[in-house]
């Protein structure tokens, strides 16, 4: 089960002509989708498109009533190749991942698909993970549609814009017989907002009377001496015919003034943001009206020649506002312009920072810098934005504020096998560690600080496969359930039993893909009605030939800690994989918290539990939190006004996990920890034993309170 | 020449840390602003991000009336540009700083924060008190923003049971900076169906303080002193210390007494009296008079910390007191009768019972292998003792009542040795420099903890110790040990430690990255 539940957004798929569709983008774009026709779908989840994907099997009922099959692909790369179908038969079908880690792991199956064309539209949603809040290494897509020439819509980043780019999208690929790329931004995947929804559209051409009537076309295979003629079609019929359709369904737009002597070249994606930053400049209303001219790529690849010069040709500067590097749009403008002999002056990476996102500042400063150049007049009186704090202020600040990064939540089951790692190296000295793709990952991240590569999702192990020689000091790999499906099994485990690896592989197997949203995956516990679930990764590894495998509950860090440095330690040559595995918390809260509630209203008894610390007994000294890092887990003021430094405090979020009190014993930290079991709708026994206990215990307390009355200093 | 219209949107930015209800309150607003005839538009940055990280969420609201006259869709943004923001919400009150930081905030923002403070893990992590002021993002909001409403928000929402958001979203509504009606949010609320009562409280609670009179400073109220009433078994030591010592430092050592007469007994608490009067002496003759007696007091605190160690008697003892179960009832949140069993992690080591035996019998286990390894088997793993149960308190409440054997004990003889030293040391810093002397017992900062750590902050002790013999006559010597003891405490595996005895002593020990400096 996802973490997020569209049960309920999923109804409003069904809205028929003319009514106002209300959400979120990711399912503004599936319901395109159902609006275009399409016959299947797929994909991997990955923010920004883990909801499309969550959207998606949470409509598995609308789907199958619209005959639409919905594959939860095992990567992007499975997903990419499904798109096969489109080749030899009038299917429109359309996949999604995250960009560009996803596109990367596509990318064999995207150039196949590319070179062989397609008869029915295929279009690939990519949700591009760039700028603020992105967890992936900062590359373009644009490289992707570039080289493999697949088409890249990025469309204006309103729901209008969106969805008619998806229903064009279709139509842009079945006239030019290519793939095409819609690219969404982090934010538009979640911006709502609101669209005057269509019917939708079942297939007329099903998947079933492909499979019945298959179609074989020698052709469209990639084996000489097809691919030759591929790659001549491709800049032959293909491209022209796209750009014929771009032109006449005027796909690119043309905004603002005709007459200035100075122009902007905008990304459709980052149209909303020129103009706020022009608004800001005081040369546009928030409808959009300027004077100044732009044209809004909503294809940012391929570019029209025509359009192109025809925007530029009455210009004596234009301004291309492109996100990202290499600067393509700005390198191919300068190419168009200077084959047609067009002596306009392009601006671009020399106004507006190389690299990073472009906000909205950046922007406003990038336009201003070019108006101010070409059009001093304009900007004379134009607002001077950004902050108005003083240096000093700003520099305090920039000392006070720490960062927050993200971290594991509380009670996650991912800390302890961290926190155990962390005690192990302290007695075995330190390990080299190559980390994967998940939640995991934060382990990189202070207080645990440990990890020293990421190579890529299921790829932690082949991370470290070069570390395979004679010596004392083993490596530890770390791959999670997710990457472990995804890639890990062939890569990491299959690759480390075929090389006679003798290093170890931890895999932090929490029942979902967890860090994208908590879907399902293959060794997932839950049970899924559509998908084959519950099978083991221990068994999928014996089955590779591990032989030397371990399985932990992860919470148990003693086990763990033994476990591990068995694995460091002993002579057994080969391969050693631990699987550590306990529920992912935050799924698991969320299935449990309600029916616990609802057993205790019911008057079923319930023991809850939870941790503590004395603040009599703890000194200060934050180890505990050093080797836990749980958010639950935190500081107050020392209640002993003696003491400088503030103790450690477990707040009201603890979901009683029982880590800090596993920390405490393994590192043999302090005695402060303590455990407490609340009891719901106690028994009589339970009553009973209570008050006889309360009775002695009460009975000593007393007498040692007497005591000590003795020896008030009375109170302040 | 375009004519330009001057309609434009409200631009809301949510400053939160993900999974604190950002997204609730943000859903809130959007409903609230579609009810009341606004486009609205809001963006977030869900996933990875929103793992406890800090992340914003971003919402625009512009007149549906408006647009519609103007024949035209506004163009909204989907991220906030800095000084173009009309109501920044920070849910704590580092982020608030963010805010700040980013320049949403200026002379046109309403800004709204909860002065509650969420740790960030570079701030807990530290060995000391590694947590960031912010009195400084106070007094900035304060002057930067058109308005700033600022309590703890935190404490409001569990005061009614209910979540940080709900007062988030009645501060909003009673800041007036939404052009909405009062009843318009509540039956926002209202509509989402979940939590309603709690959070309809929570609202409420949020709208009224925001609509008080605004109290920026909250400095503490000046508490009254209420007459002292102590014990006539302690009235000696009391007479003592009013009598003997500058009332600087009386605070700290009727702190002091207390703690130690409840430590050991009121003996223990003399000695205290009578190691304080010899610093005081020093104190006197290396013109103390003039510096508020400050050598006396901070060693009167850190004396008593240093005589209080925590032996497996005291913290037996601490356990199994009745305000100490008060205390962790209120702390987990017990209803008032509701039943609630505590087990203690506890892991006593050889060391730990050795060293509260007498001397002779202390030193044989800790030097016998044979005993070693038999109490091996008993000390190997951590036990769980119930403390309200009657064999895990009677067990505790035992040892606890054994505090006499602490006066023969390996552990006074190897701290009153220590102690002693070290007040040698306070004494003859003074005489060279009166701010190193406050630097040396200042150190008892670094003896702290239990077991390992314990054991590490002697050593880092006992190293700076050495240190200040070699360089007690150097003008900077004072700086010197503030900067080790402070390097110290920055973290666990040494690292600037290490670097800081590298740049003071210049021995040529390399700064080591060695686990264990």
């Amino acid at each position: 089960m996802a973490e997020r539940s569209f049960a309920k957004e999923v109804q409003s798929l069904k809205l028929g002509d003319g009514a106002e569709f209300k959400g979120e983008g990711i399912l503004a774009v599936t319901k395109a989708l159902l609006q275009s026709g399409v016959s299947y779908v797929g994909g991997y989840q990955g923010a920004p498109i883990s909801h499309l994907m969550d959207v998606l099997a949470d409509a598995e009922e609308i789907l199958t009533e619209l005959d639409i099959h919905f594959e939860a692909s095992a990567s992007e790369a499975a997903a990419a190749a499904m798109l096969a179908a489109s080749v030899n038969y009038p299917l429109r079908g359309a996949v999604t991942w995250k960009s560009t880690v996803g596109t990367n792991v596509a990318s064999d199956a995207l150039a196949s698909v590319s070179s062989s064309g397609v008869m029915g539209g295929a279009l690939v949603i990519v949700g591009e993970d760039y700028g603020e809040g992105s967890s992936i290494m900062q590359e373009r897509t644009h490289a992707f549609a570039m080289k493999s020439q697949m088409w890249l819509l990025d469309p204006r980043p309103n729901l209008t814009s969106i969805t008619e780019m998806v229903e064009k999208g279709f139509e842009l690929s079945e006239a030019s017989s290519t793939p095409v790329m819609l690219e969404l931004r982090i934010r538009a995947c979640h911006v709502h907002g609101s669209f005057k929804a269509k019917d939708n559209v079942r297939p007329g051409f099903k998947l079933r009377d492909a499979m019945e009537n298959p179609v074989r076309d020698y052709d469209r295979v990639v084996l000489p001496p097809s691919n030759f003629v591929h790659e001549k079609e491709k800049v032959e019929q293909r491209w022209p015919a796209a750009i014929d359709f771009i032109r006449e369904n005027k796909l690119n737009e043309f905004f603002g003034g005709h007459t200035a002597s100075h122009g902007i070249i905008v990304q459709g994606g980052l149209y909303n943001t020129l103009m706020r930053a022009l608004a800001i400049l005081g040369l546009a209303d928030h409808y959009g009206e300027t004077d100044i001219p732009i044209y809004c790529l909503n294809v940012t690849y391929p570019l029209l020649n025509g359009e192109v010069a025809g925007f530029c040709v009455d210009k004596k500067a234009v301004l291309v506002v492109e996100e990202g590097q290499p600067e393509y749009l700005e390198q191919a403008i300068c190419t168009i312009l200077r084959r047609e002999d067009i002596s306009t002056k392009v601006h671009g990476k020399d106004m507006l920072p190389l690299a990073g996102e472009y906000t909205g500042q950046v922007v406003c400063d990038g336009v201003g810098k070019f108006l101010q150049t070409h059009a001093p007049e304009l900007v004379e009186t134009a607002t001077v934005i950004g902050s108005s704090l003083p240096e000093d202020s700003q520099k305090t600040l920039f000392e006070t504020v720490p960062n927050r990064p993200s971290g594991f939540c509380t009670g996650c089951p991912e800390r302890p096998v961290f926190t155990a790692m962390k005690l192990v190296q302290r007695q075995l000295g330190n390990i080299h560690v190559s980390c994967d793709i998940g939640c995991h990952l934060f382990s990189i991240l202070p207080p645990f600080n440990i990890g020293n590569t990421t190579m890529g999702y299921g790829l932690g192990w082949s991370g470290a496969s070069a570390f395979n020689t004679e010596t004392s000091q083993r490596t530890i790999s770390i791959m999670g359930d997710g990457g472990f499906w995804h890639n890990g099994l062939t890569s990491g485990v299959g690759n480390a039993v075929f090389n006679k690896n003798d290093n170890i592989l931890v895999i932090v197997d929490n029942g979902y893909s967890a860090a994208t949203g908590g879907q399902d995956i293959l060794s997932s516990r839950a049970e899924n009605s559509s998908k084959s679930t519950k099978n083991p990764i221990s068994k999928a590894i014996a089955g590779l030939g591990i032989r030397w495998q371990r399985t932990v509950i992860t919470y148990d860090i003693g086990a763990m800690m033994r476990t591990l440095t068995e694995a460091m330690t002993t002579p057994e040559k080969g391969p050693k994989v631990i699987i550590a595995e306990s529920e992912c918390m935050l799924n698991r809260e969320r299935r449990e918290k309600p029916i616990r509630n609802q057993r205790i209203t019911e008057g079923k008894r319930i023991v809850r539990a939870r941790f503590g610390v004395d603040s009599d007994t703890c000194t200060g000294d934050h180890a505990c939190i050093r080797l836990s890092g749980c958010p639950s887990l935190t500081i107050k003021d020392n209640p002993d006004p003696l003491r400088e430094d503030p103790v450690a405090y477990v707040n009201n979020d603890c979901v009683g996990c029982g880590v800090c009190g596993e920390v405490s014993h393994a590192a043999v930290l302090c005695p402060s920890f303590y455990r407490a079991d609340l009891v719901y709708n106690p028994t009589v026994w339970d009553r009973f034993t209570n008050r006889f206990r309360g009775l002695v215990i009460g009975f000593l307390q007393r007498r040692a309170d007497k005591r000590r009355a003795k020896f008030s200093f009375g109170d302040l | 020449m375009a004519t330009l219209s001057r309609d434009k949107p409200i631009n809301i930015a949510i400053i939160a840390m993900g999974g604190q209800g950002g997204g609730v309150l943000s859903k809130w607003i959007l409903n609230l602003a579609d009810s009341q005839g606004y486009i609205a538009q809001y963006t977030s940055v869900p996933g990875v991000a929103q793992r406890t990280g800090a992340t914003i969420y971003y919402i625009e609201l512009f007149p549906a009336h408006l647009a519609e006259q103007a024949g035209k869709k506004p163009i909204l943004a989907l991220t906030p540009v800095p000084g173009d923001v009309d109501i920044v919400i920070a849910s704590e009150m580092i982020e608030a700083g963010r805010a700040l930081m980013r320049g949403f905030v200026d002379g046109n923002t309403s800004f709204i924060a909860s002065n509650h403070r969420d740790y960030a893990i570079f701030e807990k992590q530290e060995m000391g008190d590694g947590r960031r002021p912010v009195d400084e993002i106070n007094s900035l909001a304060q002057e930067t923003a058109r308005e700033f409403i600022c309590f703890n928000m935190d404490a409001a929402a569990r005061s009614v049971g209910s979540v940080i958001s709900s007062v988030l979203f009645g501060a909003l509504a009673g800041s007036g900076a939404l052009p909405f009606k009062r009843a318009d949010f509540e039956a926002t609320i209202a509509a989402s169906k979940k939590a309603v009562q709690a959070n309809l409280k929570g609202f409420e609670l949020g709208f009224e303080t925001a609509t008080e009179e605004q109290v920026t400073n909250n400095s503490p109220v000046e508490k009254p002193e209420p007459a002292q009433t102590y014990a006539t078994t302690v009235a000696k030591l009391m007479v003592r210390m009013e009598c003997e010592f500058p009332p600087h430092a009386h605070f700290y050592i009727r702190e002091g007494l207390k703690k130690l007469v409840d430590f050991e007994n009121t003996d223990y608490a003399t000695l205290y009296l009578d190691r304080l009067a010899q610093i005081y002496k020093t104190d006197k003759q290396t013109g103390g008079s003039g510096k508020k007696w400050r050598l006396t007091t901070e060693s009167a605190r850190y004396l008593a910390l240093a005589m209080a160690y925590d032996d497996v008697m005291r913290v037996a003892d601490l356990k199994t007191r009745s305000d100490r179960f008060d205390r962790f009832r209120n702390e987990v949140k017990a209803e008032p009768d509701q039943i609630v069993h505590v087990s203690e992690f506890m892991h006593p080591r050889l060391e730990e019972i050795a060293e509260i035996l007498p001397i002779r019998l202390g030193q044989f286990m800790l030097s016998s292998k044979a005993v070693r390894k038999i109490s091996g088997l008993f000390f190997n793993k951590g036990r769980r003792i119930s403390t309200t149960k009657l064999g895990g308190f009677v067990l505790l409440y035992a040892m606890g009542r054994m505090s006499w054997l602490r006066g023969y004990s390996l552990r006074l003889l190897r701290e009153n040795q220590r102690i002693e030293s070290w007040l040698v040391a306070i004494e003859d810093a003074a005489q060279r420099d009166y701010a190193l002397a406050i630097e040396i017992a200042g150190l008892q900062r670094l003896i702290k903890g239990y077991g390992d750590t314990h054991a590490r902050g002697l050593h880092r002790y006992s190293v700076i110790m050495n240190v200040y013999d070699k360089i007690k006559d150097g003008a900077d010597a004072a700086e010197a040990i503030a900067r080790l003891k402070a390097a110290a405490l920055k973290d666990e595996e040494g690292v600037a430690f290490a670097e800081a005895l590298y740049t003071i002593v210049g021995d040529g020990t390399q700064p080591s990255t060695n686990l264990h400096v």
